[in-house]
């Protein structure tokens, strides 16, 4: 079971369109994939039409009260399910600091899953918190979207100084562009500057498209509702170049 | 897994959909067309172990699943193209560790198929959020079945649903087996309907003659059913148990004589004789090849796979040897032989009998054959020593053969415990007898394929490892040797010998000719 984190301190980036493209792709595919809503705004439990309430909230859940296997739903699609969020998931790092080793918590909850899931996808809230710290402690990759602006130059500098302060190297981050609009040249010039000072950044971008807006309409991952699209197949080889870091065959 | 439901017979797959529709909010997916084609062994292996295998075809890919015969539940499902042969040649390991203890060498073959309409239904929830799923199979020969797939967390959906379906109006019942009895049933099938076991039923007052006639039709059959699979190669048993059936027969003829016409009895021990030569090669081959892992096994880690080039010599040896083989049993000799010999086994019997012993019940017959060879066994088992060649044991071989398949030709003759004690025992020592056999044979086949290999510019280290095999097997050889007298005197016991003496030898008849 690998952990992939969608993460990135900025909001609006394009966080759970990813999180839930990517999961459909694999679950597609034949893997085993869970998508873990923890941003209480609950956007992928939307885009499942699940609604975002889980039995005893945050708390029940970090202190161990009820299994997360219990609190799993299944979504429309073969071999993809999802634990829902709960609007209490605001108050989540409240609760993480009130529990012991607070940043393990994640990795412990997660961990019964192995035997169930090939792939776990958490969706996680835009900020740098606690519950980023959990999330990092069980994450075996963190999938950061970047908008090609120059404030996204700051936010990737701030988790490279975070990740380096917190000693957690074993974590392999890869950033990918995200909502890119080739069309204009300061979104071009910047991905050309940024590669050049983060070459870890993955080959394929994520264009700014109305296809991936019209997930919630229709509220279902881009694969769902349509079998040809550029957003689609720019998921497609973004999946490729993650399986490809980790190293895994395709099926 | 899914929860299985069997309409009841007044209720329509159409009418279902609609009274169900006007319940829930219910939304139509597909319908196709499906095949189901259920998998066993040809001695039904699967059957036994209280499984089926069942693959299901459509449109969508296609599915592989086993489902435990009691309770219908599935073990395991794969989407699979096709079913692969043998239990090694799944591509996934759980599916290998429930099918190879149970198939080990034996293919998996097609055993009946049921034709059906697939509807794929979901209940949605107020979201539009699948709650439910269901697959209505509408059979042509059954009543329809209802599966219901409940979604994970949405547990309350589905038990609501079957509340409601097993209701009123709906009133479906549940089901608890796989369907394999009805489609076994509708396909002219029975399961068991071959076993390699003997299983005759003998009434002891039935005239031998006409009683040795049923034992000889019941081997026929068995030769004749394990025909084409031996024809076809489809696995090592076919022929395994075709030679048997032919030896029991042979065996038969030879040792219960003057019941058979004598011009009858010689003309047919000569063709199953003739039957056993044609198909020792190829068997020898497949012993081989099913012992290569266990050769390979044997020999230090370091060499093992320098032993390769031997497994694909016996592969293609065996090819050659199975295609002569096919060749005679296409051949008129064999389908003329073996059709007279079906047609002299169905005439009527002679009321005015010339054999000596024809007229003899089966139960003397029987009592005598038995005791007299059990009394050889003896005999020539005390007559072995630490000295005595190997072609003795050869021969003690032979004669407990003789004895076992006697035993087993008449065992529902005697009380079942008794005659299966005495079976077991004998067995004890056919094992060592057989080991020292064998071995024995495999060494000097082994020498045999080395002289032929030499030709075939085969690695020098395989010859090697050929020569630690052979080492290997003499070794062993040896220890079967040495167990032989511990062996041989648990069989020669005074509680078997008086256990054989009160079964067999109180009821002698008084025939100069027996």
């Amino acid at each position: 079971m690998k952990v992939l984190a969608v993460y990135s301190i900025k909001g609006g980036v394009g966080k759970t369109s990813s999180a839930v493209n990517l999961a459909h792709i694999a679950a597609n595919a034949g893997y085993k994939t869970l998508v873990w809503d923890l941003d209480p705004q609950g956007a992928s439990s939307y885009y499942f039409r699940i609604k975002p309430k889980i039995k005893g909230g945050s708390k029940d859940l970090i202190a161990g009260k009820r299994e997360l296997d219990d609190l799993i739903k299944g979504t429309d699609f073969d071999n993809l399910d999802l634990l829902p969020a709960d609007f209490s998931f605001r108050n989540l790092d409240l609760v993480l600091d009130a529990s012991k080793k607070p940043t393990r918590q994640l990795k412990k909850l997660i961990k019964p899953l192995a035997g169930d899931y090939d792939f776990v996808f958490l969706d996680c809230p835009p900020n740098i918190s606690l519950l980023s710290e959990a999330v990092f402690e069980a994450a075996d990759m963190l999938l950061s979207p970047i908008i090609p602006t120059t404030l996204s130059l700051r936010t990737l500098d701030q988790l490279s100084v975070f990740i380096h302060e917190h000693d957690l190297h074993d974590l392999t981050v890869l950033p990918f562009f995200s909502m890119v609009d080739r069309r204009k040249k300061m979104h071009r010039d910047i991905m050309l500057s940024l590669v050049e000072k983060y070459p870890t950044i993955l080959n394929t971008a994520i264009p700014y498209a109305s296809d991936i807006e019209r997930m919630g309409l229709e509220r279902m991952p881009l694969g769902g509702f349509t079998k040809k699209s550029a957003s689609l197949t720019a998921y497609h080889q973004l999946w490729q170049e993650v399986l490809a870091r980790l190293s895994i065959e395709s099926h | 897994m899914p929860l299985s439901f069997e309409f009841p017979s007044h209720l329509t797959a159409e009418a279902f959909i609609v009274q169900l529709g006007n319940k829930t909010n219910l939304q139509l997916l597909s319908r196709h067309d499906c095949h189901r084609t259920y998998y066993d062994s040809f001695d039904w292996r699967l059957y036994s172990a209280g499984i089926s295998c069942e693959l299901t075809q459509s449109k969508t890919p296609s599915l592989l699943a086993l489902i435990d015969l009691a309770d219908g539940c599935n073990l395991v499902n794969t989407e699979l193209a096709g079913v692969p042969v043998f239990a090694k040649d799944f591509p996934d390991d759980t599916w290998q560790q429930h099918l190879a203890p149970i198939l080990e060498m034996r293919a998996l073959l097609p055993l009946c198929k049921l034709n059906f309409k697939s509807i794929q239904l979901n209940i949605l929830n107020d979201d539009q959020k699948i709650v439910v799923r269901l697959v209505i199979e509408d059979y042509e020969q059954l009543t329809d079945r209802l599966l219901v797939y409940p979604v994970k967390g949405y547990d309350k959906a589905s038990e609501h649903l079957i509340e409601t379906l097993i209701s009123p109006p709906f009133e479906l019942i549940p089901l608890k087996q796989s369907l394999l009895p009805t489609a076994l049933q509708l396909n002219g099938r029975k399961a068991y309907d071959y076993s390699s076991k003997l299983n005759i039923d003998l009434a002891p007052e039935l005239r031998a003659d006409i009683a040795c006639k049923y034992l000889y039709s019941h081997l026929l059959n068995t030769i004749k059913a394990n025909e084409k699979g031996v024809i076809a190669d489809l696995d090592s048993e076919f022929l395994h148990d075709f030679r048997v059936a032919v030896r029991r027969t042979r065996s038969g003829l030879s040792q219960l004589k003057g019941v058979l016409p004598n011009n009858i009895s010689a003309r047919f021990s000569d063709f199953f004789s003739w039957l056993g030569q044609i198909t020792g090669p190829t068997r020898d081959l497949d012993v081989h090849l099913l012992n290569f892992e266990h050769y390979k096994k044997s020999l230090p880690e370091s060499i093992r796979e320098d032993l390769n080039p031997l497994h694909d010599f016996l592969l293609g040896t065996q090819k050659k040897t199975h295609q002569e083989l096919a060749k005679k049993l296409r051949s008129d000799k064999y389908i003329n032989t073996l059709a007279d010999w079906e047609l002299y086994l169905k005439e009527p019997s002679n009321k005015q009998l010339t054999e000596a012993n024809a007229q003899l019940n089966i139960k003397e017959l029987a009592d005598h054959r038995i005791w007299k060879m059990f009394n050889r066994v003896l005999k020539e088992g005390q007559d072995i020593t630490r000295y005595s060649p190997p072609e003795d044991l050869h021969e003690l071989r032979k004669t407990c053969k003789k004895l076992r398949y006697l035993l087993e030709f008449f065992q529902s003759l005697y009380p079942e415990e008794q005659i299966k004690y005495l079976i077991k025992n004998l067995k004890n020592l056919q094992e060592v007898l057989g080991d020292f056999q064998d071995y024995s044979v495999q060494e000097s086949n082994l020498r045999v394929f080395s002289e032929e290999m030499i030709t075939l510019n085969t690695p020098a280290n395989t010859f090697m490892a050929m020569g630690v095999l052979i080492q290997e097997l003499d070794t062993r050889k040896y220890h079967a040797r040495r167990h032989f007298t511990a062996r041989f005197s648990e069989f020669a016991s005074t509680q078997t010998q008086q256990a054989f003496a009160t079964l067999f030898a109180t009821n002698k008849p008084h025939r100069k000719h027996l």
